[in-house]
């Protein structure tokens, strides 16, 4: 799904409807839908070439894969919206007297 | 030196409900509220830019004796009337339960009825459902808004989506 995810954030960046998308690569709407939905998968070259109709550039680069987050994703998605906000809340306000002893050290 | 109120959004998001405003949550609580791993100490909304909307906005930050945050952390009073918040897209607020940033247009969007399409409704801890920003909406927004603290979020983001998207493909 990266590639759908991908072509409808840079639609949709760019304010246009799938028919003004596809009328710029001439391409009917329903080609941009499937693609948009994951039916069917554009090539690299014609994902860029997508992209680049919405007026953005699509760039590559080759990192090292870390899947870290996964176990605390997985974690956070085992209990209910409310409970992850209440973790969030419980974790950010732990770190406060750090963040008061930076600031009096910078004079803020 | 600022003395902050400790951080939550949920006495925030009920003001907000309470007073009937029309209004979205978006960054990183949004992305928190699905599952991904990122933490913030404030709360950015996207409100309605209907007129009547602004009133109740209004009427809803008043209730949270909110003033403007100052880059200090102060806070600085200021006249709470929809026509002066009309007057700017961007506010950064400090209330009695944190900072609120009201971002009427967040970048990569056209504000509150684009975000609206993609929006869930979920309950944030205060018993009524609100509307979040779509996990892509909200990676689509850091992406636009390229700044570090954006970009640093967005492995993490993009892995949360990621790890749905294959849960409903499983079907768990």
């Amino acid at each position: 799904m990266i590639s759908a995810d991908l072509l409808k954030e840079a639609r949709l960046r760019a304010g246009l409807t799938q028919a003004e998308l596809g009328r710029r690569v001439e391409r009917s709407q329903s080609q941009v839908a499937r693609w948009e939905r994951g039916d069917v998968k554009p090539s690299l070259e014609t994902l860029r070439e997508l992209i680049r109709a919405c007026g953005l550039e699509l760039w590559f680069r080759m990192a090292n894969y870390d899947d870290s987050y996964v176990p605390d994703i997985v974690d956070n998605l085992s209990v209910t919206p409310a409970e992850r906000i209440e973790r969030a809340v419980t974790f950010v306000n732990a770190l406060r007297p750090w963040g008061a002893a930076r600031e009096a050290a910078h004079g803020i | 030196m600022a003395s902050e109120p400790a951080f939550d959004p949920r006495p925030i998001l009920r003001a907000l409900q309470d007073h009937d405003v029309d209004f979205i949550v978006v960054g990183v609580m949004a992305a928190v509220a699905q599952g991904s791993p990122v933490y913030s100490r404030d709360l950015d909304v996207t409100p309605s830019g209907a007129p009547d909307n602004y009133d109740r906005l209004a009427e809803a930050l008043r209730s949270l004796a909110a003033r403007l945050r100052q880059p200090d952390g102060n806070g600085l009073d200021f006249p709470i009337e929809a026509t002066f918040l009309a007057g700017n897209t961007t506010w950064t607020l400090l209330t009695r339960a944190g900072v609120l940033d009201l971002v009427f247009m967040p970048a990569g969007t056209r504000g509150f009825d684009d975000l609206r399409r993609n929006a869930l409704e979920l309950d944030l801890g205060t018993g009524t459902p609100v509307l979040v920003a779509s996990l892509i909406d909200v990676i689509r927004m850091k992406e636009a808004a390229g700044r570090p603290k954006d970009e640093a979020t967005l492995p993490a983001l993009r892995q949360t989506l990621e790890v749905i998207r294959e849960r409903e493909a499983g079907g768990s």
